[in-house]
């Protein structure tokens, strides 16, 4: 995936994106990280189409994605978003399901058996009808994400996704999305933290004020002088035992 | 679909059964049981006209009505996503009644004309009440919505003042004409519904997470309101505007069969015209041999239902979710 030149501004909103133009490197975990207001949300809403492309191009397999029908780039392009709401009572198996329709007419069904191995390789086979208002924050982002990944995308955008996750199932999250670009899918991400952005990732795209400053792997992005004037605070990278570079934030 | 499902689904068919038999013996004059079997073998006779020519197209098109009316307010909930949306709050019904009036004054020689009528009213209702942000808003769509059905109801009134009062919103002096417009119109919608259930079931996703799995939105929801749209003006064509069966039966439905519109479009058919059935028959046995209308009725159980409905904390966003 890549874009070419894109734009966005909102209606009566300095925040925007400006020009950008880039790559997501297929088969590897993308990182979009930078300060609140940089535009990492609007940018993936933009990848999946959420938000209307004003200018430039995005191409997916050098094909610009506003040619796909809704349909087809669904079967391409998943998005885990960071706060899913539900109107009403739906169960974890009908929420995975609604993963299926991209392969589906209107007015079929989806069938049970098509739902029930992304149930069982996301843990989800004894929650399966629950409903999804009785998980938890983390739990109900496990079923999305099984959800998204029932669309047999080539590409994955989670907005934020560790979010409602303990440490713990925030690593096991960060281990998953790693396995799946090693099976050839293009993770692309936003994160807060840096750090974990900094671990977790193979490639970064660093945002300022709606325009890419950087984008590279993590090594040719750990630069004090970079990140610091991105951020606009002082910033430190230090070393940690075991843990190797870790940037800090030195108090003003 | 809960645990108990089929149970309420066997009792609501037990009671429609019930309802039927003693909506057929009731009346001015009592029938029993043999008296009814007597008039199915007697065509001709004082009990047969009684039953086949009176009570009984009063009584299927109280049961039509009854399940296009709480099946139009399920579907309005589902598309406005809002427990209390329905027809007959939000102005669709009494912009049908209004147009439906307008049009046995302006254009009398239109076939079809009340029919026709009615789904040019709730069309202009319709639009008028997704044109603003009232879609988006649940406080605006409920406050837009009796400031709609306030203004046809005051319009109509405006029209007919000098007319003789004519009766409205009765099921009294049914034909079997009527009844059979009733049932046809009904029946199709009924379907209609039956087979567009499942897009009730999406619509509780947001409109972004639909996009994102390639499901028109926009489709799904107009082919909804246009159906409940369709239903409950069919009713107001033939019969008139009945208030509060749309809020009432899929509320209680959501209670006893749970969520999913696949079981609870169904459901909401079965009670609601068993809720029609058994306000009218009440409404015409109680008073004999004078008779309280369906509208009226169904204002008396459906108004305090509402008012409970909300004050036990339900909220506009979203249904309740236990």
């Amino acid at each position: 995936m890549e874009c070419q030149h894109v734009s966005y501004q909102y209606p009566h909103q300095p925040q925007g994106l400006h020009d950008l133009t880039g790559t997501f490197p297929p088969g590897q975990v993308t990182t979009i990280i930078g300060p609140n207001g940089a535009g990492k949300s609007t940018l993936l809403n933009l990848l999946a189409q959420r938000l209307p492309l004003q200018a430039g191009q995005i191409l997916l397999d050098q094909q610009p994605v506003t040619q796909l029908k809704p349909k087809v780039l669904a079967q391409q392009v998943a998005m885990v978003t960071q706060r899913h709401q539900l109107y009403d009572e739906l169960t974890v198996r009908e929420v995975v399901a609604t993963g299926r329709l991209p392969y589906h007419g209107l007015l079929q069904a989806v069938p049970p058996a098509e739902v029930t191995p992304y149930l069982a390789a996301n843990g989800l086979t004894d929650l399966a009808d629950t409903i999804m208002q009785d998980l938890s924050g983390g739990q109900q982002q496990r079923v999305w994400l099984a959800a998204a990944l029932a669309q047999e995308p080539s590409v994955l955008l989670l907005d934020e996704p560790t979010t409602y996750l303990d440490v713990h199932y925030q690593q096991v999250l960060m281990t998953q999305l790693r396995q799946l670009a090693a099976q050839g899918m293009t993770v692309i991400q936003v994160l807060h933290d840096i750090n974990q952005a900094f671990r977790e990732s193979d490639w970064l795209w660093l945002l300022q004020a709606g325009q890419l400053v950087a984008s590279g792997t993590p090594a040719d992005l750990r630069d004090a002088t970079l990140l610091a004037r991105a951020f606009a605070t002082p910033i430190e990278i230090v070393d940690v035992p075991q843990l190797g570079p870790y940037i800090v934030q030195i108090p003003q | 679909m809960t645990k108990n499902s089929g149970w309420w689904y066997g009792g609501v068919i037990v009671l429609l059964l019930a309802t039927g038999v003693i909506a057929l013996m009731a009346g001015t004059t009592w029938l029993g049981l043999p008296q009814l079997v007597q008039a199915a073998r007697e065509p001709g006779s004082t009990a047969f006209v009684t039953v086949f020519s009176l009570r009984l197209p009063r009584i299927l098109s109280s049961l039509i009505c009854g399940g296009s009316l709480a099946v139009a307010g399920a579907l309005f909930q589902a598309v406005f996503r809002n427990p209390i949306a329905d027809p007959s709050i939000l102005g669709i019904s009494s912009a049908a009644d209004f147009f439906k009036l307008g049009g046995a004054l302006l254009l009398p020689w239109l076939p079809g004309r009340n029919w026709v009528m009615a789904v040019v009213g709730g069309l202009v209702a319709l639009v008028i009440l997704t044109s603003g942000r009232a879609l988006a808003d649940p406080y605006r769509l409920i406050i837009v919505g009796v400031a709609l059905d306030a203004t046809f109801v005051g319009l109509q009134q405006l029209l007919s003042s000098g007319a003789a009062q004519v009766s409205h919103s009765t099921f009294n002096g049914t034909t079997w004409a009527d009844a059979t417009t009733v049932l046809i119109l009904g029946i199709l919608g009924l379907i209609g519904a039956l087979l567009l259930a499942p897009w009730a079931n999406y619509l509780k996703l947001t409109d972004s997470a639909l996009k994102n799995v390639g499901v028109p939105v926009n489709v799904i929801r107009w082919s909804l309101l246009l159906l409940g749209m369709y239903l409950a003006v069919s009713v107001t064509a033939v019969v008139g505007a009945i208030p509060f069966v749309g809020i009432v039966i899929p509320n209680v439905a959501r209670r006893l069969v749970g969520h999913d519109y696949q079981t609870l479009v169904p459901f909401s058919m079965l009670a609601g015209a068993w809720l029609m059935l058994a306000a009218d028959t009440l409404g015409r046995t109680v008073i004999v041999p004078s008779e309280i209308s369906a509208a009226t009725m169904m204002a008396i159980i459906g108004g305090p239902f509402v008012i409970i409905l909300l004050q036990r904390g339900r909220g506009f966003h979203g249904m309740s979710t236990r």
